[in-house]
């Protein structure tokens, strides 16, 4: 029992059991899904060793990025974000950031490092899409935000990649003053030295802790110090150059001294570098959130069966059907749920279940075969993974209902997009994806995705994609993570089935057109694989098959530790409207 | 005896089973590829009494597959 009774716990306490154990393993399946996982994991070790070595900062007195993350989050609650997201393709492969959701004293927070092993926690190009990711996390979720700073600035040998452009490296500062209007905290603990952007990251937040040695200004030593302006450099420029440089190391603008003592705008100055995460902690305790049973319906209870089985029941071969229901069975509390509509709309599941005690909307793509007569309103049989009328009412019932009922939501898709054809477009297939996507941005409820295996065409965006800008918080991968617009194959038959025809019609060989058709299925496989997928940012991490139901938690408790609207739990439809 | 028929049109792309094979209803008995899919068709608890499809043949919804004792 938590803190409290629970309300109406008639339909909450116990609800239908879901699934069933495991008939047996399937050791190659298992394997192929962890060899990619193996994969991504080397992926996210070449980011953190690149750059300085942790022993040499460490040797000056510094903490890395991870080891200061490390140091403030509670033990166990640290779920990563944007790992390995390089969407510029950085020769650091990386944008210079470390991020992902964590609690610090007890509550979540969104969380972001500069990373300063490379370029002294340098902006670099992608950097600020990364950030503006993050502070979006803070704003849907209505979480504090606490930054981790330590930032020299921009690359400024690359300054045109970043530093302009309506979503460029000025955007994020913006983007505190937003939060901030919203009532959401920032908090930040400075390092090391952070001009110009790096100061504007500095004084953009709501509370400055600062370790001893930390400055941070409009301009540093560098722009202070300035350059004779002859519009090139001569030994007379550079000799100059050496002379301010060494006076402006040794004393850099903006010292504690004159913001601290003279500004006052950094709050607290602290001795060591554990000291700033220990006053970041002491600042998070004092910040409102609810007690953690407050808005629980039941008790937490972890699944029935174990998350391992994941890797017997996710077919690596993107071909085979699998029991979504099982897999489902695996993330939920108590594998318990319970079925909106079950009768309707088969190729896809959405039910009210719990996670870590609260209540959670999920949807997912059931996969295989619908059963005779389905789609109704078709002479062809259905198929799961692709969506048809009655699901698309469903899935938009459901989401209205959410969001009346202010419950978070979280989508698990594996889908082949909508169905097509003129008797699909009579069924009005266009009318009713483009209804879901009005009742997903008219809930206004923060979402999550994890795209299970594939993510294709429009069903990727209905689907509370990650393009539901105001919705989705963040979108997880998989090792079988796949997102493309359509299959490979589909597309090649698409761009070259005209030049096929009009090959054979003048008697040419097909084979240059067959190998432009394979090379580009071959295209479409690379850059549809987890990792491609995770540095475009087309998912905000990949993460193992048994860790799902971890960042479930924190996004659900994330919700539920600050909601700026709630609906009291005996004032709910959607359960009224399932019990019937 | 129980008729085992295809849920589906398509081409048997596996056949798991012989007969005299005891069965459980979390067996996978065949795979079948329909819509570019490869959909596993399940039977209830048994012993396999004829098998009458092969790898590669193509069967209609309802076809009998195989008969289950």
């Amino acid at each position: 029992m938590g803190d409290y009774e629970y309300s109406m716990h008639p339909y909450f306490k116990e609800m239908p059991a879901l699934g069933k154990g495991l008939s047996r393993r399937i050791e190659q399946n298992a394997e192929e899904l962890k060899t990619i996982e193996a994969e991504i994991a080397k992926e996210v070790e070449r980011v953190k060793n690149s750059g300085k070595a942790t022993e040499a900062l460490n040797k000056k007195g510094e903490l890395s990025a991870w080891q200061r993350i490390d140091y403030l989050v509670d033990p166990g609650t640290w779920c990563p974000l944007h790992t390995i997201y390089d969407p510029a393709n950085n020769e650091e492969k990386n944008t210079g950031v470390i991020d992902g959701l964590g609690k610090i004293s007890g509550k979540w927070a969104v969380i972001i490092a500069s990373n300063n092993k490379v370029m002294a926690g340098a902006w670099l190009a992608g950097q600020a899409d990364n950030v503006l990711r993050v502070t979006d996390i803070a704003k849907r979720l209505h979480l504090p935000l606490v930054w981790v700073l330590n930032c020299s600035g921009a690359k400024l040998m690359e300054q045109e990649e970043l530093y302009a452009n309506r979503r460029g490296s000025g955007t994020p500062f913006f983007r505190h003053a937003e939060l901030q209007k919203l009532g959401i905290p920032i908090i930040v603990g400075i390092y090391g030295t952070n001009p110009a952007g790096g100061g504007y990251h500095s004084i953009s937040p709501t509370i400055l802790i600062a370790h001893k040695n930390a400055n941070m200004a409009v301009g540093g030593g560098g722009i202070v110090g300035g350059m004779n302006p002859k519009g090139y450099v001569d030994e007379e420029a550079a000799e100059s150059l050496i002379e301010q440089t060494r006076m402006f190391k040794a004393t850099p603008p903006g010292r504690v001294e004159i913001h601290h003592n003279g500004t006052g705008f950094m709050r607290d100055v602290c001795d060591t570098e554990e000291e700033v995460l220990d006053r970041i902690k002491k600042y998070m305790m004092d910040l409102p959130a609810y007690a953690k049973d407050f808005f629980r319906v039941a008790d937490p209870a972890e699944p029935k069966f174990p998350a391992e089985d994941l890797y017997s029941l996710i077919p690596f071969n993107q071909k085979r059907v699998y029991p979504m229901h099982e897999v489902l069975a695996r993330l939920f509390d108590n594998s318990e749920h319970m079925e909106f509509r079950p009768d309707y709309g088969p190729e896809v599941y959405c039910g009210l279940v719990k996670i870590d005690g609260y209540l959670c909307g999920f949807v997912a793509n059931n996969q295989g075969i619908l059963g005779k007569g389905y789609p109704r309103y078709a002479d062809y049989q259905g198929i799961g993974g692709k969506l048809y009328r009655e699901g698309l009412i469903k899935m938009n019932e459901f989401v209205t209902l959410c969001g009346r009922d202010r419950i978070p939501m979280i989508w698990v898709q594996d889908t082949t997009g909508i169905d097509v054809g003129d008797t699909a477009e009579k069924a009005e297939m266009l009318g009713l994806g483009m209804s879901l996507i009005y009742s997903i941005e008219q809930s206004d409820l923060p979402m999550m995705s994890i795209i299970l295996r594939k993510g294709t065409a429009a069903a990727h965006y209905v689907l509370g994609g990650p393009q539901a800008n105001n919705n989705n918080v963040f979108t997880l991968g998989t090792a079988a993570t796949e997102v493309y617009v359509m299959h490979g194959e589909t597309a090649a038959a698409a761009s070259y089935a005209r030049r096929l025809v009009k090959d054979n019609d003048e008697s040419k060989p097909l084979e240059p057109t067959i190998h432009k058709m394979n090379d580009m299925i071959k295209d479409y496989y690379d850059k549809s694989r987890p990792a491609y997928c995770a540095k475009k940012g087309y998912v905000d991490e990949i993460v193992d098959l048994e860790n799902l139901r971890k960042y479930c938690i924190a996004f659900v408790g994330s919700y539920y530790q600050n909601p700026v609207s709630i609906c009291a739990a005996h004032q709910m439809l959607t359960p009224r409207v399932i019990k019937g | 005896m129980a008729n085992l028929d295809s849920p589906i049109a398509g081409k048997i792309l596996e056949v798991y089973i012989k007969v005299g094979q005891q069965i459980t209803e979390d067996d996978e008995l065949f795979i079948i590829e329909a819509m570019k899919m490869e959909n596993p068709v399940y039977g209830d608890a048994g012993t396999v009494k004829e098998v009458n499809v092969k790898v590669g043949d193509r069967v209609q919804e309802g076809d009998t597959l195989a008969i289950i004792e």
